[in-house]
């Protein structure tokens, strides 16, 4: 009965140890195509373009698109958590 | 079609008023002088709000992918300080797509692709003024990052992850002048990780690398105001 609690102890530490880490080839994966991670093509701003003609964003359509809250009111740590005026 | 009509006015009344606005930055991104504590944050302050403003604007217009708040620049005292320690801050949301990749990656491995990504490149626009780094009252430099979680929303609202980094002048000024790297760098830095409102602690971060992102990456189509140019 020890034995086979020991067992499932040693297999839960080994879940959740695995479970926790990247491995080795996700970190490698990361690095190599980090600079794919930073498209802003989900922000849709085509709509803005019309057919034909040359496609542009401008730092307005950008700043825009944030004020309409279209990402919702975060839940983050606050300012003052870390720092003080 | 009711919801289709009101798509359709809510994006027209966006466009219109995009014509009206003027593109700049917000001015609010800078902590006022007066809003500091004390003499030596307020001298900090006025010296050099034209240094701090045009952070701002190099902010705004060349690094359109993050987002600044309001009072997200400025001459803060990191919290807890025992002296009035004065250190030049910044405080960046960071806007990214989802990858499952970056997601199973564990935080300190996520802070330390971020810290390898912005700290170094923040660095070098806090002191394109000279005068900044040269003033004796400056005791170091803070970048604050902030990320989208990559987990179900909490209420309907996201979850960010935040890593706050603390330099000391002297640490600062090796690296920008080349005399350690960005391995060294992270290693002296102080750094503190929230997820979410949640303080996680000082956290040692992943391996770090020097990534040169900042100065590659192009928002596809994006157009630069007139006469605004970027380094």
């Amino acid at each position: 009965m020890r034995s086979v609690r020991g067992k499932l102890l040693l297999l839960t530490v080994v879940i959740l140890s695995v479970a926790g880490c990247a491995t080795g080839e996700e970190w490698n994966t990361w690095y190599t195509h980090r600079t794919h991670f930073a498209s802003y093509d989900h922000l849709g701003f085509s709509v803005r373009n019309t057919e034909g003609g040359t496609p542009r964003v401008t730092r307005q359509d950008i700043a825009l698109a944030r004020d309409e809250g279209w990402w919702g009111k975060p839940i983050t740590v606050s300012q003052e958590q870390i720092l003080e005026r | 079609m009711r919801g289709s009509l009101h798509v359709a006015a809510a994006l027209a009344l966006v466009f219109m008023t995009s014509a009206a606005v003027v593109a700049a930055p917000q001015g609010d991104r800078v902590l006022p002088a007066e809003q500091y504590t004390t003499d030596k944050g307020r001298r900090l302050g006025a010296t050099h709000a034209r240094a701090l403003h045009d952070l701002n604007a190099v902010l705004y217009h060349c690094w359109p992918w993050v987002e600044t708040q309001r009072a997200s620049i400025g001459f803060y005292r990191p919290k807890n300080a025992t002296q009035d320690d004065r250190y030049l801050s910044v405080r960046i949301f960071i806007e990214q797509d989802a990858s499952p990749i970056f997601s199973r990656l564990p935080f300190e491995q996520r802070a330390a692709a971020m810290f390898s990504r912005y700290v170094g490149p923040l660095l070098r626009r806090m002191t394109v003024s000279p005068a900044v780094a040269a003033d004796p009252n400056l005791d170091g430099f803070t970048t604050i990052l902030e990320w989208t979680k990559q987990a179900a929303p909490a209420g309907g609202r996201p979850i960010h992850e935040t890593i706050a980094v603390f330099v000391d002048k002297a640490t600062a000024i090796e690296y920008l002048s080349g005399r350690i790297d960005i391995k060294a760098l992270a290693t002296r830095a102080r750094v503190l990780g929230f997820d979410g409102e949640t303080a996680l602690g000082a956290i040692t971060l992943g391996p770090t690398y020097d990534d040169n992102f900042v100065s590659t990456y192009k928002v596809a189509n994006y157009q630069l105001e007139q006469g605004v140019t970027c380094q």
